[in-house]
């Protein structure tokens, strides 16, 4: 699959905020399939890059295409079906009910008018059951744990029938049946084909999830690769200001690591 | 209870209770009138009534009544598309100036003796102010690069403080037997008000309501927050842009008939939301008919209260929405 031409891609890409370069230089693609982890220190400009990768944000410089087309170019409605962006929760959908909630990733299809029809009824049950919060679907939003919650803003992206699946800390404030709930879910969706984007904090569970890894330092790619090669890379200890060791333990697929100042 | 079950059941009590308060509003005040005859007289029958209470029915209660409802709904409406667009279930019209621009208009008309020349001068003057109020506030929050919601909700806040002290000067600079006709109109009342009135008010609030409706959509996904709103494909700036013009022109009206009416437009919505859901397109047309319902029986108490004198229906309204607005905000989650 790593040779599919890539739905998203970025060429020389800078985002400002606030007068200054927050993204700089960043070449990145993203191919159908693929699983990449986004990792860096606070402040690195993670979360701009995807926000400039969702279209929220304008480029100062350089270009990003979805799918071959210029973000510029292409109508937010149009967009919308094709990329989902899931960012921490907002909190204003609290007295909505988690299927209410979900049901609004059908907007980019229904508009301001169209009723939901059979197709987005079917999109709407199997991303509820694809994050596993089927059984909370009458249950109002306001009244979920953080970890449920954001099952449920997953579930309103994957109704949104993407391409190109992008997520901003997903697995913040979730304990660990959670996490790995979550991370699942991303799994299933990476299986059938689509494009998944994950800003990471807890480093080793961005190892254990993601094919390739891409650290962001200072608003620039430090190191992009497989994770354990990037997470033991000299970039990688300049970045977080640790040294981060991989060993390998017998019967585990995965290394463990440990951090060293 | 199932949600649907809840729904159905708030919305028949609802449409139930509106035309009975109605009725009750009608037949209820200085001069009781029996409630047989006063349904007959609506109905087009021939009513049995004196000539007299005919006339104090046609020309007194029957627009004062309708005013109250389309005053009350509208300001509900409006409170409903806030608190959507704001993420904040403590949301009003008072957040966007609303109220202090209508104060300034209602006291430029006063001072400068339209108000007793030139029918309707005064509401008039309200609804231009309300409306002007609602512009600068949305100018100014984008000119000094503060569009986002909290610069909204600051910039509404200066500009209320700038149409104060614009009206408190004026005030003192009026002549001291026109005072009394602004200070009522502060207040909030329906005191004497026309037919004429109640035509202009239900124009605009069938339009502004018309509008709101067909946005309703938009607002839920509004409501979701700006970024995960853009994501999915929503010219948020357009929308919002839409649904505060709206509610300027809802809000606009409601004030500029019955002047200051506060807490309606929290009160409703708030009330509500709990069993329509916030899905804006049960929980506009449910606010207006429980906002409608609250403004007809506050306006009813405000007059039965005295037989000599009509207590401010704005007084009211506050009397009952400041405590429940404590209560609810006891209740509300805190968000840093």
């Amino acid at each position: 699959m790593s040779d599919a031409p890539p739905r998203l891609e970025a060429c020389g890409l800078s985002v400002a905020r606030g007068g200054c370069d927050v993204v700089r230089g960043v070449d990145l693609a993203l191919r159908p399939g693929e699983a990449v982890a986004l990792v860096g220190p606070n402040a690195a400009g993670k979360s701009t890059l995807v926000r400039a990768l969702a279209g929220l944000l304008p480029a100062s410089a350089g270009e990003i295409r979805f799918e071959g087309v210029a973000l510029r170019a292409l109508p937010r409605g149009r967009l919308a079906r094709g990329l989902a962006l899931v960012a921490p929760d907002e909190g204003g959908a609290d007295a909505f009910t988690v299927e209410e909630r979900v049901a609004l990733g059908r907007y980019p299809y229904c508009g301001p008018f169209r009723a939901l029809g059979a197709d987005d009824r079917r999109a709407i049950s199997r991303a509820l059951e694809r994050t596993g919060v089927a059984h909370l679907a009458a249950r109002r939003v306001g009244t979920l744990s953080a970890g449920e919650r954001q099952l449920a803003a997953l579930a309103r992206g994957l109704a949104q029938e993407p391409r190109v699946l992008l997520l901003d800390e997903p697995a913040a404030h979730l304990d660990v049946g959670h996490q790995l709930a979550l991370f699942a879910a991303l799994d299933e969706v990476r299986r059938s084909g689509v494009a998944v984007l994950a800003v990471v904090h807890d480093l080793p569970r961005a190892a254990a999830w993601a094919e390739r890894m891409l650290l962001v330092a200072r608003g620039g790619v430090a190191a992009q690769g497989a994770p354990e090669t990037v997470l033991t890379s000299d970039a990688c200890q300049q970045a977080f200001g640790v040294r981060l060791r991989a060993h390998r333990v017998a019967g585990l697929a995965q290394p463990l690591y440990s951090v060293e100042p | 209870m199932t949600e649907t079950g809840r729904r159905r059941a708030t919305f028949t009590a609802l449409a139930l209770a509106l035309p009975v308060a109605m009725l009750v509003a009608c037949a209820v005040g200085s001069v009781p009138l029996p409630l047989a005859p006063v349904l007959r007289f609506l109905a087009g029958a021939e009513s049995g009534l004196t000539p007299a209470g005919e006339t104090i029915l046609g020309t007194v209660r029957v627009p004062r009544v309708l005013l109250a409802a389309l005053v009350g709904g509208a300001l509900a409406m409006v409170g409903a598309a806030l608190q959507a667009v704001f993420r904040n279930p403590m949301a009003d019209a008072g957040l966007l100036g609303v109220g202090g621009g209508a104060a300034l208009g209602a006291v430029i008309a006063v001072r400068f003796g339209w108000a007793s020349e030139v029918f309707l001068a005064l509401p008039a003057a309200a609804f231009a102010g309300a409306l002007a109020a609602v512009l600068l506030v949305y100018a100014l929050a984008g000119l000094i690069g503060r569009s986002s919601l909290a610069g909204l909700l600051l910039t509404g806040l200066a500009v209320s403080a700038l149409a104060g002290a614009g009206t408190s000067v004026l005030l003192v600079a009026t002549e001291e037997f026109r005072v009394k006709t602004v200070l009522f109109w502060l207040a909030g009342g329906l005191e004497g008000r026309s037919w004429t009135h109640v035509g202009l008010c239900a124009v605009l609030v069938a339009v502004g309501g018309a509008l709101l409706l067909l946005l309703a959509r938009p607002l839920d996904v509004l409501s979701l927050g700006d970024e995960e709103a853009a994501s999915l494909g929503l010219p948020v700036r357009a929308a919002r842009l839409g649904v505060l013009g709206t509610a300027a022109l809802l809000a606009g009206a409601a004030t500029a008939m019955a002047g200051s009416v506060p807490f309606v437009g929290l009160v409703a919505p708030h009330a509500l939301r709990p069993l329509v859901g916030p899905a804006a397109r049960r929980l506009l047309p449910a606010s207006f008919l429980g906002g409608a319902l609250l403004v007809v029986v506050a306006d009813l108490a405000a007059r039965s209260f005295s037989d000599r004198v009509d207590l401010p229906l704005g007084a009211l309204t506050a009397l009952v929405g400041a405590p429940y607005f404590l209560v609810a905000l006891r209740h509300a989650p805190e968000r840093g």
